[in-house]
């Protein structure tokens, strides 16, 4: 039989370029996490600084990417470490947008004004639709962490519920009358749930890329074309 | 061993198709120059049951697998799991060594290539062989080197005839351009390179119908590597190509299916692990010991 001789070091830098990867979407929890404070209390401030740390999103983004490419270059992968090199350089796009979704809310949250909110109802929404994504994040990091096909799928099925809310905040935000300042307000409110709902679209594509690590398919779990059963 | 049904037609089915289609006769006559650009309808070879022994040493063991016809298939694994032994089985050259002896079936399109009445030396004209060094006859100029088999293989060819053989099998092997106007020097002053392109040339001058080659490009530089590599791409137009290598990339650039030969322990036979689309033996494969291979998590 032949020596087995692991590629002990290569296979050390996948691992950890998979861990900082994965890392990413802590970063983006955390970045929503401070967005979801921002909105609540209007705290331009808080917007600020989630917009300043965006830096660290997308440098981890770019650092990644770049010894991925580099064991790409002098590893020459090949099998279940090409699937996993590929479905990384996925995810930390995906992470890359995500960071920028938190950042479009905070550049908004000085254009909410500081006037109370013209609809609690409509900001208790977009609170719910974050807390909803954020659970959404840490499991599209577990279950590829895991690389748990089964937990990939359920982000589906969990991002429903956020594509539900955010239909619940379009309807508020078309009830919300006819007064001009209201009705800015309301569509500001709309464009930052569409961006938490986009961040939920992400952690389901990051799932995709789960079972494509798992099973060498790539099929999106659903789509405008085909939707989930 | 793992295979594919729908890439893989059996070889029962094979066989019926060469039957229907009369199986072909095979004859040594000198062969008809034709242009070595056109598309030729190669012929398949069918493995069943194939057991290899040096003496009471089973080297490999119960391999059953299709060489598709104008197709590259590459035969990997570490050292010692009999894929050069297999490989050599393929044109009777591994009965050269003394007690070697094969057992199982071998066709070409049908033909048993261990019939009783066949004479082993008509299969190797049929399956050419190309080896790890370039071996052209010292002596011999590069004219002579490519019409050598022509000499063996048939008693009588028109001058003209052979001008247009060795032409042809140089243009053939890319290497007419370089040598066109020295035919007449030693084959030897070439560049390795070059000398394997004569040695490729040499071997299809007798216009066979597959081209076995063991670790090809081995012995050359990076240059002289995609030369080859690029002219096996052109090759499979007209013939069935087998190729043995260690370098799994050149595995995965050249050729279309990829066999993975595997030894579970010193001393025990080799096995056909698994053989499927040379894509999908890169990107997915099915058994673990194929994906530790050419992940290279063995030594």
């Amino acid at each position: 039989m032949p020596e087995i001789t692991p590629r002990a070091e290569y296979q050390e830098e996948l691992a950890n370029l998979e861990a900082s990867a994965l890392g990413g979407l802590d970063l983006v929890n955390a970045a929503l996490e401070r967005t979801l404070e921002a909105i609540e209390h209007t705290d331009v401030e808080l917007a600020q600084i989630v917009i300043a740390d965006d830096d660290r999103i997308d440098g981890r983004y770019l650092e990644v990417h770049q010894s991925l490419i580099t064991l790409l270059a002098t590893q020459s992968p090949v099998a279940t470490d090409l699937r996993l090199i590929s479905a990384l350089l996925h995810v930390l796009k995906n992470i890359e947008r995500m960071g920028d979704q938190c950042v479009n809310i905070c550049k908004m949250i000085p254009l909410s004004g500081n006037e109370p909110p013209a609809d609690e109802e409509m900001v208790k929404l977009i609170l719910s639709m974050g807390r909803q994504t954020r659970t959404l994040i840490l499991q599209s990091k577990r279950a590829f962490a895991e690389r748990d096909i089964e937990m990939a799928r359920d982000l589906v099925r969990q991002d429903d519920v956020v594509d539900n809310l955010n239909r619940e905040c379009f309807r508020l935000a078309l009830a919300i009358g006819d007064d001009a300042d209201k009705r800015e307000w309301a569509m500001t409110m709309l464009l930052a749930a569409r961006a938490v709902e986009r961040i939920g679209d992400n952690a389901v594509d990051i799932g995709e890329q789960v079972a494509f690590v798992v099973t060498g398919l790539f099929r999106e779990f659903e789509d405008a074309s085909h939707p989930a059963q | 061993m793992e295979r594919k049904e729908d890439d893989m037609p059996g070889a029962a089915e094979k066989q019926k198709q060469a039957a229907e289609s009369g199986a072909e006769k095979v004859t040594a006559t000198a062969p008809v120059a034709a242009p070595a650009s056109s598309a030729v309808k190669a012929k398949t070879i069918e493995v069943q049951g194939v057991n290899l022994y040096y003496g009471d040493f089973h080297a490999v063991e119960n391999v059953t697998m299709t060489i598709q016809p104008n197709k590259v298939t590459a035969l990997i694994g570490s050292s010692g799991c009999g894929k050069t032994t297999f490989l050599r089985s393929l044109n009777r050259m591994h009965e050269l060594t003394p007690e070697a002896t094969v057992k199982g079936t071998i066709t070409l399109d049908g033909e048993d290539m261990y019939g009783p009445n066949v004479d082993p030396v008509h299969v190797r004209r049929l399956v050419g062989m190309v080896f790890q060094q370039p071996n052209p006859f010292p002596t011999m100029s590069i004219y002579d080197n490519v019409a050598s088999g022509l000499n063996l293989t048939s008693s009588r060819v028109k001058k003209s005839q052979k001008d247009a053989i060795v032409e042809r099998s140089l243009r053939g092997a890319n290497l007419w351009e370089e040598v066109k106007d020295r035919l007449d020097k030693p084959g030897l002053g070439l560049s390795g390179g070059q000398q394997q392109r004569l040695c490729i040339a040499r071997a299809i001058a007798v216009e066979p119908e597959v081209l076995l080659m063991d670790e090809p490009c081995s012995a050359l530089d990076p240059v002289a590597t995609l030369a080859i590599e690029d002219l096996i791409g052109e090759l499979k137009s007209r013939y069935t190509i087998a190729i043995v290598t260690h370098n799994m990339q050149q595995a995965a650039r050249a050729s279309d299916f990829t066999a993975f030969f595997n030894l579970e322990e010193s001393g025990r036979p080799g096995r056909l692990v698994e053989v499927d689309k040379t894509d999908t033996i890169f990107t997915n494969p099915t058994q673990k010991a194929t994906e530790d291979y050419v992940s290279g998590r063995f030594g």
